[in-house]
């Protein structure tokens, strides 16, 4: 995911850049790890770099950019790092025309190569360089600016929503198809941008692009051909189009969900399925990080709140398979001495956290080798790393984590059957196996209605469900604000069980049958304790129970993961909190 | 954009209320149904809406530029399609005038197509008698209309929707859903289909309302939990709005009588002295006479309920209740003799 903004105006002496990089800011949940302008005076200008909006604004004095024509992106790196290099607008050999894309090019390999055996030189690793570099090239043939933009539109296969400036020409070309694209049309300066809320502050007259439509932008009022576009040669009448929304900018960036943990939880599914395709298309590394595991002695598995719970779980599988797997608490990495038999698996959403960072600095300098799992590619733990491994779940805004934790469910499953050299063909319908659950969500939510009118709660698991019970426990407690423990179910008769009377919440993760959770329903029951179930293919005797059906009961945990997590999200809507900005808590946790 | 509002349907799961009076008439609190859509769509920038009724027009108490369309096609098919003549955009706006929601689900719904600028489903999730609503779920990141039980993702009775050409709406929508865009609602939200869903209404709008007194006359010897009330109300002598409660616009509410757990009185709608109203819906200018217990009941406009009549709730069967409990539903108009002892879901 990347965010892309144009701008194009009339007026002389404006702060277009200003205004271009505020836009960028209010983009950067689409991406954040670098970020780019270019303006089109009488020359074209490129200022871009790794990192976020705010350094960009502190690096480069931004008033001092001048152009009528602007074009910025930030950008979520998912091929090649986030260096300097790779951050876009990317340009053409005679540093003529710039292009900002967000998408993917699946033809690029062969594009490029074409290209460069024409003479062109590429300078970064990304797929979006081929695109200034066609338009040279359709130009050097003889073609018009918007002949040769159409041209190369018609030469890229995939997704994309992009922009491109032309030097001599006061004009945005923009094309779109899959990926989102809307103009917002201002009094003598015109937008186009990934999003609404992006331009919000400067107008509330927008016209949406469709799929499959090229066109370009000036900065007259569309009633003068300011806008124009086609659609498979046609002409569109923009007129028709044009829109006045009144909402406000957040409102705008959820796409109709209330909060971006519910839209988040909803795009699981998706997320699943590109981390398995990323992880598949980028194998090699997988079967080095498989080489170091099974070669070491020990393998300790750190991570933090929601991450510790994927690793966990991971290290439960290992430990079935008789690898001696040790799960550690990342702020407890003190207690653990390494050595150069042993190896590290880190697991980090953002690749940031300040625990995960002091633990693998010590494992790394007792010897130890490092791996590691996180959501943002190059980040801190990566970079730190010998081995790393990404889940593509994408930018995630809810503090609490949802679609990146069943991502990186679904990473360690397939490391896993890489671990046993078993085929992965299964892991193609994971994502099959998270909309399934996704379509339960309204007994998820009435578990949720429920629990939220109560003060306390158990969730008990045994085996692979345990870790899912502490994570269910988890989210329940950090946005919902009800007290809610995990137990492993046995355990609970030591201890736990003196807290049950009459009413008390007890809720079941049953992931795998005949572990002998049955008898701890019956210990429940009979104190009075009003039992709850998310069952797997067999049911559990509880007073009510959510039964999913999942034929490879390996993928089991990925149907779990998205009904606790509505169930947390539910109760925290019915009682007013915000579950996306949870009292005391940080996204990104960069304190020990 | 324009919208088109459906409220020319039969109302079969109110029946026999819904033989007197428009399914999307009723008031609650306050307000028609319907208006509450209309209300929705307003604030979410609509500037037209085509509404299409049948023979007993509908009550609409929402300021909007409205053309009223009687429907000449049978089925909602035939509706959707008599209200399609009316628009000239590419795209327009369909929702059910049945639904209960508050405006932001229509502007997300709006928000959702501004950005887009698709189609676009809105989805509920549900959990009480699944197989009364119209289902989807999601299948390689498409929406899929479900025949049968597989799902509990409700459609949401509000779409975007491209005008075309189709002899069946569902199967039109089944076409659209594969490359619509979709967004899960989880707000207030409820389909009024069957009594228990009036009742249900009631409580999911009263449950987060803070207490506001209008202009009314309140006795200073009654009692106000947490309630609503509005201008002209007059609550008498030793009555206890315990609440949460709605009192009408010159609704009265007689001497020791008690208003509890989620009840509205609707305009103009009395309740005697010594009387319990909980968890029911008093529809405007309905008489309640005295000493009289009313549990989980409809009574219909300028319904004539006898004094000491007594209602009772339980077992029964509902369609889509929390709870197996159901009182009475008393279609307008209609009178109830005194003394009366009404069975669970009795109905007239």
């Amino acid at each position: 995911m990347c965010g892309i903004i144009g701008i194009v105006t009339k007026r002389r002496e404006g702060q277009t850049a200003e205004i271009a990089v505020e836009c960028l800011d209010r983009l950067s949940y689409r991406g954040y790890d670098s970020v780019g302008v270019a303006t089109l005076g009488d020359n074209l200008e490129v200022v871009k770099m790794k990192g976020k909006v705010e350094d960009f604004s502190h690096k480069f004095d931004v008033n001092s950019i001048r152009g009528k024509v602007i074009l910025g992106h930030t950008r979520w790196a998912t091929h090649g790092p986030p260096t300097d290099y790779n951050a876009h607008p990317h340009t053409d050999c005679s540093n003529s025309i710039a292009v900002v894309h967000n998408g993917t090019i699946e033809n690029f390999r062969e594009l490029k190569a074409e290209l460069e055996m024409l003479g062109h030189k590429f300078k970064s690793q990304t797929d979006t360089e081929i695109i200034p570099h066609l338009i040279e090239e359709f130009k050097r043939r003889g073609m018009d600016s918007f002949s040769a933009f159409k041209a190369t539109v018609n030469a890229i296969e995939g997704t994309y929503a992009i922009l491109a400036v032309i030097r001599g020409d006061n004009r945005i070309y923009f094309a779109k198809k899959y990926n989102p694209l809307v103009i917002g049309i201002g009094e003598d300066t015109n937008y186009i941008s990934s999003d609404i809320p992006s331009f919000l502050p400067y107008t509330k007259t927008i016209v949406v692009i469709s799929d499959d439509e090229v066109g370009y932008l000036t900065a007259d009022s569309p009633l003068n051909g300011g806008v124009y576009i086609e659609h498979k040669g046609e002409k569109i009448e923009v007129n028709d189009r044009i829109k006045i929304i009144n909402w406000d900018a957040e409102s705008a960036s959820k796409e109709g969900y209330r909060h971006f943990m519910e839209k988040e939880i909803m795009e699981s599914p998706r997320s699943v399925k590109e981390t398995i395709s990323g992880l598949l298309a980028d194998i090699d590394e997988v079967m080095k990080a498989v080489k170091i595991l099974k070669d070491s002695r020990r393998i300790l598995i750190v991570g933090a709140g929601t991450s510790y719970h994927a690793g966990l779980l991971f290290s439960i599988l290992l430990q079935r398979e008789g690898i001696n797997a040790i799960p550690v608490i990342a702020s407890e990495y003190y207690n653990y001495r390494t050595s150069t038999d042993d190896s590290i698996l880190a697991i980090s959403q953002s690749g940031e956290t300040l625990d995960v960072r002091l633990a693998i600095g010590k494992f790394k300098a007792e010897g130890s080798k490092i791996i590691s799992l996180t959501n943002v590619i190059y980040s801190e733990i990566s970079r730190q790393s010998d081995v790393s491994l990404y889940t593509s779940a994408g930018p995630e805004i809810g503090v609490a984590a949802t679609k990146t934790f069943t991502s990186q469910v679904a990473s360690l499953l397939l490391l896993w059957s890489a671990i046993k050299d078993e085929d992965f063909s299964y892991l193609r319908n994971a994502h099959i196996v998270v909309e399934d659950s996704l379509s339960l969500s309204g007994k998820a939510s009435a578990f949720g209605e429920e629990l939220a009118k109560q003060s306390n709660a158990y969730f008990l698991g045994r085996g692979l469900s345990l870790p899912l019970a502490m994570e269910a426990a988890l989210k329940v407690k950090e946005i919902a604000y009800i007290h809610s423990e995990a137990y492993p179910a046995g355990e609970s008769k030591h201890g736990p069980i003196a807290l049950v009377t009459q009413g008390f919440p007890v809720i079941f993760i049953n992931g795998e049958e005949d572990l002998g959770l049955q008898d701890n329903v019956q210990e429940m029951k009979a104190r009075g304790s009003k039992t709850y179930s998310i069952s797997i293919n067999k049911s559990l005797n509880t007073d009510r129970e959510i039964l999913i059906k999942v034929n490879d009961k390996r993928l089991f945990p990925l149907a779990i993961a998205p009904l606790i997590q509505i169930l947390a999200y539910r109760s925290a809507v019915i009682k007013g909190t915000d579950p996306d900005k949870p009292r005391n808590l940080a996204k990104t946790v960069t304190v020990r | 954009m324009k919208a088109i509002v459906l409220a020319a349907g039969r109302g079969e799961g109110l029946l026999p209320f819904t033989e007197g009076e428009q399914k999307e008439s009723i008031s609650l609190l306050g307000k028609s149904i319907i208006s509450y859509s209309l209300e929705g769509l307003k604030k979410a920038g609509i500037k037209e809406a085509v509404v299409i009724i049948n023979d007993r027009g509908v009550q609409i108490d929402v300021d909007l530029p409205i053309e009223l369309v009687r429907q000449k096609t049978p089925g909602i098919t035939g509706a959707v399609r008599d209200g399609m003549e009316k628009i000239d955009d590419d795209y327009f706006v369909l929702t059910f005038g049945d639904i209960v929601s508050p405006p932001e689900f229509y502007i997300n719904l709006m928000n959702a197509y501004a950005v887009n600028g698709e189609a676009v489903f809105s989805l509920v999730p549900v959990n009480e008698g699944i197989q009364t609503y119209g289902l989807a779920r999601i299948r390689n990141e498409k929406l899929e209309i479900v025949k049968d039980g597989e799902s509990t993702l409700a459609l949401g009775g509000a779409y975007v929707l491209p005008r075309g050409d189709f002899d069946d709406l569902l199967e039109y929508l089944s076409r659209i859903s594969e490359k619509a865009k979709y967004f899960i609602w989880s707000g207030e939200w409820a389909d009024i289909g069957y009594p228990e869903d009036l009742i249900n209404a009631v409580e999911m709008m009263l449950r987060n309302r803070k207490t506001i007194i209008g202009d009314s006359l309140i006795s200073r010897t009654a009692v106000i939990g947490k309630a609503i009330i509005e201008d002209g109300a007059i609550i008498d002598d030793f009555a206890d709005i315990k609440g949460p409660a709605y009192i009408g616009k010159n609704a009265y509410i007689g001497s020791f009588s008690l208003i509890r757990d989620y009840s509205s009185i609707e305009t103009g709608a009395q309740v005697g002295a010594y009387c319990e109203v909980s968890h029911s819906l008093i529809q405007p200018k309905a008489i309640i006479g005295s000493k009289s217990y009313l549990t989980y009941s409809v009574i219909g406009r300028e319904a004539n309920i006898g004094s000491s009549v007594i209602t009772a709730n339980y077992p029964a069967k509902t369609s889509r209740g929390k709870v197996n409990k159901l009182g009475a539903l008393i279609s307008p108009w209609k009178e109830i003799k005194h003394g009366s002892v009404l069975e669970p879901g009795y109905k007239v």
